[in-house]
């Protein structure tokens, strides 16, 4: 605690409206950096990609990512295989980036002590930190969806929606479903995102964070392929993150989607109270 | 909030306690299971017989399978199910067909409609009835099969046996099943067991014998609908269940007709078939087999001669059987499968043992005239 923050306490009693300058401020700041933009072009990328490739070529079905061989049929589904793909390590990636800028890059770049003398509370600056995050990975989400819908559409056209139950919906539904899976992959990634806020108040460099948290996922994923850990699967982040399939059922199968975003909460409380509780006793010198 | 402010370090409680939240929760949940949910007493024969008068109105519910038969693992044509790239879970796709966890979703209305989805990661498939007609689809190769069934098997089936052979009550049923399985099993019941949610009464079932490889079989039956809602086969060799199939969510309400209607969806392969009953009862006769039986009850042995031209189809499976342990004695040699309930030995001159004991009790068996 600097004399700064112990000065301004007083000031914090007087009750007043929770403002989103702080939010507003920070998600301009993740949404105008360069580096930010260039990765949201290559999560972008991998959709046009995929579409172009099942459109060039003329092999009808076998292997590939799940979904895949179901584009010519709906353009939905060049979402659903982007996504497939993009879950495995793009996305976590591009959490990992933001991560490691939100508290070690503020850190590295002597900006963070004067964040706290605005004054805010370092409780409060970590919720609007979490915040953001949150609303990376839904960004993060939406962009390869939304793109991959957008190509799909433009060249395999809106036909329904065959689930893999082997019921059609109709483009409404179809796209409500797809929805659903936007909101359930982002879940995922913003709980990933608490374990990068935690790993990023370890540290004063930001390029250490995104590295730990990178390893934190790939770890994640090889501990999940490993048959003889099968009592650890149900308590790793990635367990059920390809789950979303099952909301692509008829009715959706929504077992497995209710623990994987169960195991999503408790990775989230669980990692930002640690953050909160790490940033908390920091001293703050740069 | 001074306190937090003047000790800082007094925040690192709060994770653990979250830990220790979440951690308390999963052991509670488990103890719930198999918490004592006292129901009233109930025979044996009283279950039996609630089971054959259980009404089979409609049920939807998801059916977790579970086999650990100690059996080696082999390669399912699945290949690499899973498109998660540079994760490694293409590693948890070589499970076997026997082996491993199994998800199914399963609907029942009467006796005349059904639909069973067996789920694999993005795929599935489903076995759906509805009167005569029978669908088989694949989600993987977006395929569907269309049967015909007869109208003798589309009607009520009733069973080729006079009325006089058969019990007159449900009662009465029970308690011959009872006494036929006497002297080999002790039947006793247990109403402690909780499945999906439910509380059920157990029916276990127990060999007398010691040398059996089947240490216990669970029967869970639902205490108001008296379904069965699990089935466990525990094995001498382990505490837990070598196998086991049951509810984890059930719903005894009947489920929506929709569920029942199967169209193909377009672009999907399409074979028509029409079973008849010479198809059925094995029109093509399937190659003679000659077996006798060793032993009684539980360690009871089946040995057997494979026809030749057997021994031929089984090519595929070379590659599995060279993977197994090579065994020798006064019987011969062959290869040997030391499962959890089971073993089996497959002689190098074309007889094949298999029993719920253990591989010695197997060879006692091909030694014997």
């Amino acid at each position: 605690m600097s004399v700064a923050e112990r000065l301004s306490r007083p000031t914090r009693k007087r009750g007043r409206v929770v403002s989103t300058r702080l939010l507003r401020s920070e998600i301009g700041l993740i949404a105008g950096r360069r580096r930010n933009q260039m990765g949201l072009l290559v999560l972008a990328a991998l959709p046009i990609v995929l579409a172009i490739a099942v459109k060039v070529s003329n092999r009808t079905a076998g292997g590939g990512p799940d979904f895949l061989d179901s584009v010519t049929s709906n353009g939905l589904f060049v979402s659903l295989a982007a996504l497939t793909v993009e879950m495995g390590l793009f996305l976590p990636l591009a959490i990992a980036m933001l991560a490691g800028d939100a508290v070690a890059g503020e850190a590295n770049l002597g900006t963070l002590r004067y964040l706290l003398t605005v004054p805010v509370r370092r409780t409060r600056l970590l919720v609007v930190k979490y915040a953001s995050l949150c609303f990376g990975a839904l960004w993060g989400v939406t962009v390869v969806a939304v793109v991959g819908a957008a190509i799909g559409i433009a060249l395999f056209g809106t036909g329904p929606l065959t689930t893999l139950s082997g019921s059609q919906l109709p483009f409404g539904a179809a796209s409500g479903r797809l929805v659903l899976v936007v909101l359930y992959c982002s879940a995922g990634i913003a709980a990933l995102g608490a374990v990068g806020l935690f790993i990023s108040t370890l540290t004063e460099q930001p390029i250490a964070a995104t590295i730990a948290l990178t390893i934190f996922t790939i770890l994640s994923w090889i501990l999940d392929g490993v048959p003889q850990l099968d009592w650890l699967h149900p308590w790793l982040i990635v367990d059920q993150w390809l789950a979303f399939a099952d909301l692509l059922r008829d009715p959706p199968f929504w077992d497995n989607i209710l623990r994987g975003l169960s195991v999503d909460a408790g990775y989230a409380v669980v990692f930002w109270l640690l953050a909160w509780a790490r940033l908390a006793g920091k001293d703050i010198t740069s | 909030m001074s306190l937090l402010v003047d000790h800082p370090r007094l925040r690192w409680v709060a994770p653990a306690a979250a830990v220790a939240v979440i951690a308390a929760g999963g052991v509670f949940v488990s103890r719930i299971a198999s918490a004592d949910t006292g129901l009233p007493p109930r025979s044996a024969a009283q279950l039996l017989a609630d089971v054959q008068q259980a009404s089979r109105s409609g049920l939807s519910g998801t059916v977790v399978q579970t086999a650990n038969l100690g059996i080696p693992q082999i390669p399912s044509l699945s290949g690499n199910g899973t498109g998660a790239v540079a994760t490694g879970t293409g590693v948890s796709s070589l499970t076997s067909i026997i082996a491993g966890t199994h998800t199914w979703r399963v609907w029942l209305a009467g006796e005349q409609q059904s639909r069973l989805a067996l789920l694999s990661g993005a795929n599935e498939s489903d076995i759906i009835r509805n009167e005569s007609d029978l669908w088989v689809w694949s989600s993987r190769d977006k395929s569907a099969t269309h049967y015909t069934l007869p109208a003798s098997a589309a009607a009520s089936p009733t069973p080729p046996v006079s009325p006089t052979d058969l019990p007159k009550t449900p009662a009465d049923g029970a308690s011959e099943a009872l006494a036929a399985i006497d002297p080999s099993t002790s039947v006793t019941t247990d109403g402690a067991a909780s499945v999906a949610g439910r509380q059920a009464y157990e029916l276990v079932l127990q060999p007398k014998s010691q040398t059996t490889r089947v240490a216990q079989v669970r029967i869970a039956i639902d205490s108001e609908t008296h379904i069965p809602l699990r089935v466990q086969v525990y094995s001498t060799k382990a505490a837990n269940p070598a196998f086991e199939v049951g509810f984890t969510s059930v719903d005894f309400s009947t489920p929506d007709a929709r569920q029942f209607q199967f169209t193909p969806p377009s672009g999907t392969k399409v074979t028509n078939s029409a079973i008849t009953p010479q198809s059925v009862g094995g029109g093509a006769k399937p190659a003679t087999l000659t077996h006798r039986l060793v032993g009684t009850g539980w360690d009871s042995v089946l040995v057997a001669t494979l026809p030749a031209d057997l021994a031929t189809r089984l090519g595929q499976l070379k590659q599995l059987l060279t993977s197994l342990p090579s065994v020798s004695g006064s019987w011969g040699r062959g290869r040997v499968i030391d499962g959890t309930l089971f073993s089996a030995v497959l002689t190098d001159d074309g007889r094949v043992a298999v029993g719920a004991v253990s591989p010695n009790a197997l060879y006692a068996a091909l030694s014997a005239p």
